[in-house]
């Protein structure tokens, strides 16, 4: 088999992928089914969970030898991009990118990760903390003896989740923790998010957890596994933008003023086709810092494609929802109409792991240690 | 004869590299004007000599019969060692017109003199009242016997003032009901006493466009391509390849480099707004890069491309013109100043570069053009 026909096999799986996922989306409503969980106090349909994992969502990425699919990076993008569609809310990258992507590097033979691939539980990953000032700050929970005391912060899936990984410092070094969700000590704050989903705070006192793995393989994993999640939240933020403007294409198309569509006057015409634009250069940005952190090991350069990624992404996603709004007028800014959804999930995605500005800035970092190495 | 086609991708590209770089003339590397025909003379004589002067053309004209995907692998070659495209106006807009629309006896006329360089050839599309909307060409051939007459203007002519022959867009029937009927493509030899040629001077003082002015000039009837009253269409069909080629990476992954070794000899690099200026125009090159695979691999397919190619001219000058301007706000109160400046042992014309950038968002049809087409013929809108 030469190379190419090993790329139009490849393709031709992703393809495959993309059209079973997106139908399974569809038939559950679309972005419908976004707004009436939204309203029923937020959080996911556990029964989609389910039916993702029975698609082979949530081991995309995991080798096949530990019961995944072993499609790689590049085909957790595709669910991201379809996921993005229609703004659900299930963990999905959640559990591709952080909760699989800790197990299957730290603990392998851990019975967690096959209820994982089969959605049968859902584990949020608590690894941040807030500083004095109330951003990002030094790590200070502990974990000894069998038990963790201190804070975790910005914990996506906190509300859902059977249970937490929960990377603290130990004895010596580092160390990954399971904690239960209705573990003794343990207090979930949940902050509401402009999409209805919310971010736990969390915080642990003499909580009892169960320690999966400890030592420096610890922060490398992690360091791993947000590069990943990090990435595939820009292939969210891509089906969103695309979707989004769809809609918004869809809306200028027909809405009529001074007797003609509006998507006739030249200044929205322009102002649509850059959009578009900065959609396709996003689709395929994105796309190829997936297909480029599947081709290495090098945790430094996955890590500066992932910044690549979530900066084009944030920026694309963020004009374009925002451009949305303005060209659906005053229906735009109602709660009532389709694309406000679409904004209000591009908020939450941009900030969470880190917007635009953040990204340019490590990429730029990443970018200039590499160069120094050489 | 080799056949080209035959070869895997990567071997192709390492004879057109191989080539390139042995036998390309050092000094002609990278050159920041359009040269003069004498100038480069010497590399077109090699050229020539391993026929390799028209790859796109088929090799019974002797051209080098290139698919698409070996085209775009010897262009990008061309560009990557920095070898000048010469004169090919020839090559890359009249020939292939020739070549489809033209008599065999016009083929065997103009085609190896076009190879040759025998004819030197210039374009007349554009005229004072033609630009973005060419279809309002004005300047005229009336048949008078055995000749067509030329009276009016051609403008932005490149090169005219170095050229022997020009191929153009003339007006045959005035009273046609479509501005786009009753215009015809005619060659015609420049050396003659009813054509004057003045260069304009740009703003950036070269003198590589021209107008063209047309006083009874004269050309023989069978300088006619293809059908009377046929020649927008004509021109139109040729345009689906340069589209890609106008909206390659190269221009402005050249310009990035140049940014970075001077910003970073001036020390810009030490001020985060900077900082995060040049991380966006460096990451709107590399994502563009990405796209422009996708095109490159379609056209690698064998498929057609579509209008949606447009958006990579769009993306890439735009964004080329702003990385110029980032040279320009880091050369501080050196930013208006004419000529290399100093970092290190290397010389960077900042304002060269900036004005390069200029034109690239007006030729090749305007950005604003650009974007009315993927307007309508991508996004569906109406009107």
């Amino acid at each position: 088999m030469t190379t190419t026909d090993m790329d139009t096999s490849d393709q031709n799986d992703l393809r495959l992928l993309r059209e079973s996922v997106r139908t399974l989306f569809e038939r559950a409503g679309g972005s419908g089914r976004a707004r009436k969980l939204r309203d029923a106090g937020g959080g996911w349909d556990p029964e989609m969970v389910r039916e993702l994992a029975g698609a082979g969502v949530f081991g995309v990425a995991v080798p096949e030898d530990l019961g995944g699919l072993g499609m790689g990076l590049g085909a957790g993008g595709v669910i991201a991009e379809e996921a993005g569609r229609v703004l659900a809310p299930e963990p999905v990258n959640l559990t591709i990118g952080l909760s699989l992507g800790l197990l299957r590097r730290l603990c392998p033979e851990h019975p967690r990760l096959a209820e994982l691939i089969e959605g049968e539980t859902v584990l949020a990953v608590a690894w941040q903390e807030r500083g004095a000032n109330g951003g990002p700050g030094e790590a200070t929970c502990g974990y000894a003896d069998g038990r963790l005391d201190g804070r975790k912060a910005w914990v996506a899936g906190a509300a859902g989740a059977q249970g937490f990984l929960v990377v603290a410092n130990g004895e010596s070094g580092p160390v990954l923790a399971l904690a239960e969700a209705g573990a003794d000590g343990l207090a979930i704050e949940n902050r509401r998010q402009a999409d209805g989903s919310a971010l736990g705070e969390l915080s642990f006192a003499k909580t009892p957890a169960e320690q999966l793995a400890a030592g420096p393989q610890v922060g490398d994993a992690l360091a791993e596994a947000v590069s990943d999640t990090t990435a595939l939240v820009a292939a969210e933020l891509v089906g969103l933008s695309g979707r989004a403007l769809e809609i918004t294409l869809d809306y200028i198309r027909t809405r009529e003023q001074f007797d003609k569509p509006i998507g006739a006057f030249q200044v929205l015409q322009h102002r649509a086709v850059d959009l578009h634009v900065m959609c396709e250069v996003a689709q395929a940005g994105v796309r190829d810092a997936l297909a480029r952190m599947e081709g290495t090991t090098d945790a430094r350069l996955r890590a500066r494609q992932a910044s690549r990624a979530k900066a084009r992404a944030v920026t694309a996603a963020k004009r374009i929802t925002r451009e949305a709004i303005q060209m659906h007028g005053a229906v735009g800014y109602t709660d009532e109409y389709e694309v406000g959804l679409y904004l209000n999930r591009a908020l939450v995605l941009s900030a969470w792991l880190g917007d635009d500005a953040w990204h340019r800035r490590l990429w730029l970092e990443a970018r200039e240690e590499e160069g120094a190495a050489q | 004869m080799t056949d080209w086609n035959a070869m895997s991708d990567a071997e192709f590209r390492k004879e057109v590299r191989a080539f390139f770089e042995t036998e390309y003339p050092e000094e002609l590397r990278n050159l920041s004007h359009r040269p003069k025909f004498a100038e480069i003379a010497h590399w077109h004589r090699k050229l020539h000599a391993k026929g390799w002067v028209a790859p796109a053309w088929p090799t019974e004209y002797g051209g080098m019969g290139l698919n698409a995907a070996k085209l775009l692998i010897f262009y990008e070659e061309q560009q990557r060692w920095g070898v000048n495209r010469g004169r090919d106006m020839g090559v890359q807009m009249v020939g292939p017109l020739i070549i489809k629309f033209g008599t065999q006896k016009q083929k065997d006329y103009w085609l190896p003199r076009i190879l040759s360089c025998e004819h030197i050839w210039c374009q007349g599309y554009s005229e004072p009242g033609a630009g973005s909307d060419l279809a309002n060409l004005r300047t005229r051939a009336d048949i008078d016997g055995d000749d067509f007459v030329i009276n009016g203007q051609k403008i932005w002519t490149t090169m005219a003032h170095d050229a022997t022959h020009i191929f153009m867009l003339v007006r045959t029937d005035p009273n046609a009901p479509k501005k786009q009927q009753g215009i015809s493509f005619v060659l015609a030899p420049m050396d003659q006493p009813g054509i004057e040629v003045r260069t304009i001077t740009t703003l950036s003082g070269e003198t590589e466009f021209c107008e063209v002015f047309f006083d009874d000039a004269r050309t023989p009837r069978e300088n006619l391509v293809g059908e009377l009253n046929k020649g927008w269409t004509m021109a139109k069909a040729l345009l689906s390849f340069e589209r890609i080629f106008i909206g390659a990476p190269n221009l402005a992954q050249n310009a990035l480099g140049q940014l970075e070794s001077f910003a970073r000899g001036r020390g810009a690099f030490d001020d985060p707004v900077f900082r995060d200026r040049f991380a966006q125009a460096a990451l709107d090159v590399e994502d563009h890069a990405a796209l422009y695979a996708r095109f490159a691999d379609q056209l690698k397919r064998g498929e057609t491309l579509g209008a949606d190619v447009s958006m990579l001219k769009i993306w890439v000058t735009e964004c080329f013109q702003r990385i110029t301007e980032l040279m320009i706000e880091a050369a501080g109160p050196d930013g208006g100043t004419i000529g290399p400046l100093q970092v290190g042992n290397v010389g960077v014309d900042v304002l060269s570069s900036f004005y390069k950038a200029r034109p690239t968002t007006i030729y090749g049809g305007s950005n604003e053009i650009q974007r009315n087409i993927l307007s309508k013929a991508v996004l569906g809108l109406p009107g």
